[in-house]
């Protein structure tokens, strides 16, 4: 059995807790040997490296745009702190991390604390569930597609009760926004997912990884693709579709009240959500962690060369996100939802029928053969 | 969500500048607005009646603060019409020079603000980019970038320095093709014309009516440009069209304000054929020495005594960036204007706000604004 992430890690705390073990008494090593408390700790462990390895990959994420947006405004963007200004959002993290958090008297306090810090955990979350490569993953999880999907729609909830609770009438607006554009995109998203569903036959993404060894998705389903990107930015919030927090006309959307660490996490969860959006596309339809297999097989044979292609690929995404980013206006809130309902969702069902053909034809000219590895 | 009042001001990012926009909203739909101005009055007209002829043309820079020169010609044409001043030649194609390339920073700063409203992000930056270049040059003879204190009552400091009609021609080469990178940005997307077309409609009876002028009033199918119909300095010599548009809306008023920047640069081009053809002096040489003006040479009228020095009123209209601006001059035969006045185009132009926002979304609201070219400092003064 190859190693896993968390096989690693449990090997890690077995041999922490072996070791100290071995220098005490008895009982106490008992305890600490057992493996109830190993397998404990090492997922522990597996938390900490997940959380750790996502976090930094947030804040990359978030150096990738400022200096691919600078470039694409024909300026250099962060420079000064760290090589290239590689260092720029820690500085930024530590100095929000610093500030004073202020509350609007008459904010509600449940809901004004407890929205953002519910929308930055169920935002992590995610990475416990998208397998990143070969067995770096949480574990086998049967549908872990519907699960990601279903986590990643909590946000407008978290995002309205924050919104409602600052007392603030921009807040209330924008919070209105953001919720009736998410659940308008949830639907095409979804509706794109079956699509990608019915080709590979299960909900699993490492399944579906598996079957885009030398079969990407993205050719037969371009217009599940299309729907896709669409949809996941209109559910990033990022322009063209970032009215909620559209700072001509609503300040600052529905976090103007918030400042300092709330408004990091904002921030922070606004980032995990485009990385988990980035790799949303990359499992579903641009082949994962793999390459064709046609392709010399030393690009693959490098070690952890799954994760070097996966974030390569992932990143590449990201940067069309950006790329659109530079480049066109902010649509209007009815203009959003009259293509969310009426243009996005007869697409996506436009494109399961044309996946259902796909599916009939088995064979297309140009991409190949669907192979026969889920069902 | 019920009917309600949002501030949108005076810090809203909405503003681009100190003033307030009261909004009655019903949902998404605007159903009344206020406008609020006032928050930057500096009482510039009080002022300039304690100050020398020549001490007001600071004032005026700071008067809009991204037209500074346009401002300063108007003031210096209104003073120097009470004061009974010949100006040369020269001085003329000068100010016609720097009113022109006033107009180029001006719209390409609004340009830069405009889109940033609907959400473009990266136009901004270009735009911000092209305005330095003209900044340069104005920095190369006046000395400053936003602040000039360039004109003098009697022509203006100093004359252009050596190789500057080259580097302008070299900016306006820049130019051109940048202005059609910024339709391809804005009137290329699909996004633009969904967001301005038919947005903001001010009828051309509705502009008459409230005094709206510039490329508002042009936009909406009415031909009125003071360069034609009044032409002054040097405007009657040189060849230039109207910019126009018949839709009266934001698109209208984008599509104006493009040509404009166009048809500045043809103008720029003709003053710098015409400055390299002609040099000559820049200043009056028979000037009252009261005036107070330190570089001024002084001329055989130099020693004309105060009491002796003739009376007068003086009136001004210029062709601003924004609109129609006026001054009013009153001299008295003292060291001081006796009374100034400022007609301020962008006071008139956000007075119609009623006119041409009821009934569009909240969302619509940055680019009616920022279609309409908002100078704060003009408005307020």
């Amino acid at each position: 059995m190859a190693a896993t992430l968390l096989s690693v890690s449990t090997d890690i705390s077995g041999f922490i807790l072996r070791g100290i073990a071995s220098v005490l008494p008895q009982p106490v090593s008992g305890w600490l040997s057992a493996s109830w408390t190993i397998t404990g700790l090492g997922v522990l462990i597996f938390c900490a490296i997940l959380l750790g390895a996502s976090m930094i990959n947030t804040i990359m994420l978030i150096w990738f745009e400022r200096k691919l947006l600078g470039r694409f405004m024909d300026r250099r963007g962060a420079m000064h702190v760290g090589y290239a200004g590689l260092l720029q959002n820690f500085a930024d993290g530590l100095k929000l991390f610093r500030k004073n958090t202020y509350r609007p008297r008459e904010a509600d306090n449940l809901g004004f604390y407890a929205g953002p810090t519910a929308y930055m955990v169920t935002s992590m979350i995610l990475f416990a569930i998208l397998p990143v490569s070969t067995g770096w993953s949480g574990g086998v999880l049967p549908l872990s597609l519907l699960l990601a999907l279903a986590i990643f729609s909590f946000a407008p909830l978290f995002i309205f009760i924050s919104a409602w609770s600052s007392n603030n009438k921009y807040s209330l607006m924008g919070g209105m926004r953001s919720a009736a554009q998410m659940i308008a995109y949830e639907v095409p998203i979804l509706l794109a997912v079956v699509a990608v569903v019915m080709i590979s036959g299960s909900f699993d993404l490492n399944i579906i990884v598996q079957e885009q060894q030398n079969y990407w998705f993205w050719g037969p389903l371009f217009l599940a693709l299309i729907v896709f990107v669409v949809g996941m930015i209109a559910e990033m919030e990022r322009i063209p579709f970032d009215l909620p927090e559209a700072e001509a006309e609503l300040v600052e959307g529905w976090n103007t009240e918030y400042g300092g660490m709330l408004f990091a996490f904002f921030m922070l969860a606004d980032y995990v959500r485009a990385l988990v959006g980035s790799i949303l596309v990359v499992l579903l339809f641009l082949g994962g962690w793999t390459l064709p297999t046609y392709l010399p097989a030393g690009l693959t044979s490098f070690p952890l060369a799954g994760i070097f292609w996966f974030m390569l690929k992932t990143y590449a995404v990201f940067a069309i996100f950006v790329w659109v980013r530079a480049s066109l206006p902010r649509v209007r809130t009815d203009q959003l939802l009259r293509v969310g309902w009426m243009r996005m969702i007869p697409l996506s069902l436009l494109a399961i029928l044309v996946t259902a053909l796909v599916i009939v034809v088995r064979c297309l000219p140009v991409f190949g053969c669907i192979p026969t590895i889920g069902g | 969500m019920s009917e309600m009042w949002i501030n949108m001001g005076p810090q809203h990012p909405m503003t681009h500048g100190l003033w307030n926009l009261r909004v009655h909203i019903d949902g998404e739909i605007i159903l009344d607005v206020d406008p609020e101005m006032g928050y930057l009055h500096r009482g510039i007209e009080k002022i300039s009646e304690d100050r020398h002829y020549n001490e007001v043309i600071t004032l005026m820079d700071r008067t809009c603060y991204v037209a500074g020169l346009a401002w300063e010609h108007l003031y210096i044409m209104a003073a120097e019409d009470a004061l009974h001043i010949e100006v040369p030649e020269r001085a003329l194609w000068i100010r016609t020079l720097n009113d022109e390339f006033q107009r180029i920073a001006s719209h390409i700063m609004w340009f830069a603000a405009f889109v940033q409203d609907i959400g473009l992000m990266s136009p901004f930056l270009y735009g911000m980019r092209d305005r330095d270049l003209v900044l340069d040059l104005f920095q190369s003879f006046t000395g400053g970038r936003l602040t000039y204190e360039y004109n003098r009552a009697g022509g203006v400091r100093n004359d252009l320095p050596l190789g500057f009609t080259d580097r302008a021609r070299k900016v306006c080469d820049w130019l051109l093709p940048r202005f059609n990178e910024y339709d391809a940005l804005c009137l290329g997307s699909d996004i633009f014309h969904r967001r301005c077309d038919g947005l903001g409609v001010l009828s051309a009876q509705d502009c008459v009516d409230y005094g709206v002028t510039g490329p508002m009033l042009r936009s909406a199918g009415v031909r009125r440009d003071l360069r034609k119909d009044r032409p002054y300095a040097s405007y009657d010599k040189v060849d230039f069209d109207v910019a126009m548009a018949n839709t009266a809306d934001v698109t209208g008023r984008y599509l104006v304000r493009m040509e404009e920047l166009r048809q500045s640069v043809r103008i720029v081009r003709q003053c710098l054929d015409w400055l390299d053809r002609h040099p000559g002096p820049v200043m009056a040489d028979r000037l009252p020495r009261w005036l107070g003006a330190p570089y001024a040479p002084v001329g055989r009228e130099g020693y004309l005594l105060k009491r002796n020095y003739p009376t007068g009123v003086g009136f001004s209209s210029v062709e601003e960036p924004h609109g129609e601006a006026q001054a009013y001059v009153v001299n008295t035969g003292g060291e001081h204007p006796y009374r100034v006045k400022f007609r301020s185009p962008v006071f008139a132009n956000l007075g119609a706000a009623k006119k041409y926002m009821i009934g569009y979304r909240v969302a619509d609201i940055p680019p009616i604004m920022g279609s309409v070219d908002i100078c704060v400092g003009e408005v307020d003064r």
